[in-house]
């Protein structure tokens, strides 16, 4: 089941690093076995894969910015501010939009616009503005957040466009679509970071942004697109989200920038840049999606519930290290 | 933990505090004095309604009303607010602690400055209040308990979507509608959810009960701003969302009684709602705080707008109705959720 969103890479003893959390996985998948009778069955694996799918496509994108050497805590606000601006344009004014009355079609390219537009804002203030990333999209998570609020008056949108809905609650082929969707990105990501040039150069940067920029990569460029790329899997995050949710409540990715930082760092990405592969990210998040299924099938104590999680993930963090071998940093 | 939310509220203390100081809203000089109030949040249906109706009763009432500021969830906020609202020459205040502890001595404060404070929607554990006002939350738990109980007939699987356990209001919901089903209904299981509020948890966590448990009759939502959407979403997926007389059909009891529930019940998706009365409190809020400035006294016992007062430890509390809303009056002209677009 872990394999299902990612093709096996090819066997090579390099590769087994970015693995290491493959027996926390096959250990949580047995003690979840034994634990209630329900975890192992398909339908509820398929149900713990579309609850992560969205949150995946965050972390793919923080994965790709941390490996680059730079940071983005703004991804969380742009979960649910880029869907409700898309939203807002098309609706009419009696549903809360702007009554602009552009056709709902449109509200897809409009989301996905917008999440671009963030990290373009982001890359632009960190690259060529020079200023530390971790403060630019600490103040760009709470604009963000802002711009979402602001305008919808902290109401929840209920009424939205059909298009919107499809992603996040339709069925292909018997499994929910953002599954496809996050397996197929995921891929992409896998395959680009691992053998082709741009992918390669996000390694060189985040190891080393000078020694980068002499062997010829360019720098600011590559870093730029991976801004504007994470703001656009953060605003597709999104879409997912509100198919899955129905609605977009003010608070909509709100708190997750803590779990995907979770996710990428125990599925062995670095903070400090050039180390980790998507692959690694992806099983950070298959683990943090099975302890919480699990919590909710065991029906944990909701006072004692975030101990619990939180200690699960320091101990995967612990087995990681303990299985790769290697110092974390 | 939440650095960002915090850094928010500071930024966004600071905009207040600048606005605050300006001068306030056209007065026309009635009442004894001008009503500083703080809400308490800007991110639910609910309190965006109560906050609309703020100011339109403000002026029916005539209430002296300074413009209001909003302490975003976090009681230091709120203390700061208040401290600016004081400053700022208010004669009373009007807020809504989501902590109830921790106000304690700004209570004590405004008491020892001869301030009289209206709590609405939470009752301060200590430190004097003029009046809270408040529908019970324990009702609404109880409420719901009784619906869901008859309509399964006292047997089968439940789920609670439970807000968060942070909050008075949370509790009182979770609490009652335990002891409701534990004492009248023996025979129901309850799954508890701790959702924090949040539509994502929500749906996960429903989708995974649902997985495992599939002959789940009944839900209890305990907000229908957060809930709802998800939880349709769900049963939708499932298959199961169903008219009530379809064998397959899940009850699903809700709280707060905005419009969307409303619309839910007319279109028998879910089947009934406990309607907490924005209108109501934004009305009473102002009326005691105004009756306040002008040094009138209540006593306890029934009031002329079908509710009673009770006496607390620190003052009183005037209880107001939160009508069960179902299919059968879920057109009542008097619901908040119908009066609002």
């Amino acid at each position: 089941m872990t394999t299902l969103t990612a093709p096996t890479p090819r066997v090579r003893l390099a590769r087994f690093r970015d693995l290491t959390l493959v027996p926390v996985i096959l250990l949580l998948l047995v003690v979840g076995a034994f634990l209630d009778p329900t975890f192992l069955t398909t339908g509820n694996l398929t149900n713990v894969l579309q609850q992560q799918a969205a949150i995946s496509l965050v972390v793919l994108a923080e994965a790709m910015i941390l490996i680059s050497g730079k940071f983005d805590l703004s991804l969380e606000s742009t979960v649910g501010m880029a869907p409700a601006i898309a939203v807002m344009l098309v609706v009419p004014a009696s549903a809360g939009g702007f009554g602009l009355g552009l056709p709902g079609m449109l509200v897809i390219p409009l989301c996905l616009l917008v999440g671009a537009a963030i990290g373009a804002f982001n890359g632009f203030l960190i690259i060529k503005f020079q200023l530390s990333a971790f403060i630019v999209t600490l103040a760009m998570l709470i604009i963000v957040h802002g711009l979402q609020l602001g305008p919808t008056e902290g109401k929840t949108l209920f009424q939205l466009p059909d298009s919107i809905l499809y992603l996040g609650s339709a069925i292909w082929l018997g499994l929910p679509a953002s599954i496809w969707i996050a397996a197929v990105l995921f891929a992409a990501g896998i395959a680009g970071l691992a053998y082709f040039r741009v992918g390669r150069s996000l390694y060189a940067i985040g190891g080393n942004a000078d020694a980068a920029r002499a062997a010829g990569i360019r720098v600011d460029r590559v870093l730029w697109g991976v801004f504007i790329l994470g703001g656009m899997l953060a605003a597709l995050a999104g879409i997912l989200e509100t198919g899955r949710l129905g609605a977009i409540g003010s608070n909509q990715g709100v708190g997750w920038i803590f779990m995907v930082f979770a996710a990428a760092v125990i599925g062995g990405v670095s903070m400090d840049g050039g180390k980790g592969t998507i692959l690694g990210a992806l099983t950070g998040v298959l683990v943090i999606g099975l302890v919480q299924n699990l919590l909710t099938l065991k029906g944990v104590s909701g006072f004692w519930q975030p101990v619990v999680y939180g200690a699960i993930i320091l101990v995967a963090l612990m087995i990681s290290r303990i299985a790769g071998g290697k110092a974390q940093d | 933990m939440k650095l960002g939310p915090a850094v928010a509220g500071a930024a966004l203390l600071a905009v207040v505090a600048a606005c605050g100081s300006s001068t306030p809203t056209a007065s026309d000089g009635s009442g004894g004095g001008k009503v500083g109030i703080d809400h308490p949040r800007a991110d639910s249906d609910f309190w965006n309604s109560y906050m609309k109706y703020v100011p339109q009763i403000a002026g029916e009432l005539k209430v002296d009303l300074m413009p209001a500021t909003n302490s975003q969830n976090d009681v230091t906020k709120l203390v700061n607010n208040v401290q600016a609202l004081t400053g700022q020459g208010a004669k009373a205040i009007v807020m809504a602690p989501q902590d109830t502890g921790a106000i304690a001595s700004t209570l004590q404060t405004l008491e020892n400055r001869k301030i009289p404070v209206v709590s609405v929607d939470t009752r301060p554990d200590k430190g004097k209040v003029y009046m809270v006002v408040r529908a019970d939350n324990r009702a609404y738990g109880t409420k719901a308990c009784e619906f869901l109980g008859e309509k399964l007939g006292g047997k089968g699987k439940v789920v609670e979507l439970m807000g968060a356990l942070s909050s008075v209001n949370g509790r009182d919901r979770a609490e009652a509608f335990r002891e409701c089903m534990k004492t009248k209904f023996p025979g129901i299981t309850v799954f508890e959810e701790p959702t924090e509020w949040e539509g994502s948890k929500a749906a996960s966590m429903l989708q995974t009960r649902l997985e495992q448990n599939p002959d789940v009759k009944g839900i209890y939502m305990h907000a229908g701003g957060v809930h709802l959407a998800p939880t349709l979403q769900v049963l939708k997926q499932k298959g199961l969302l169903v008219p009530p007389d379809d064998p397959k059909h899940v009850v699903v009891v809700s709280n707060d009684g905005i419009p969307q529930e409303f619309e839910a019940i007319r279109k028998g998706e879910i089947d009934a709602t406990v309607s907490q009365p924005a209108d109501l409190y934004a009305r009473y809020a102002l009326f005691y705080a105004k009756a306040a400035v002008e040094g009138k006294t209540f006593k306890p016992g029934p009031t002329d707008h079908d509710s009673t007062i009770i006496q607390l430890p620190n003052g009183l509390e005037d209880q107001l109705p939160a009508p069960l809303v179902t299919k059968d009056n879920v057109d009542d002209k008097n619901l908040w959720g119908n009066q609002v677009k």
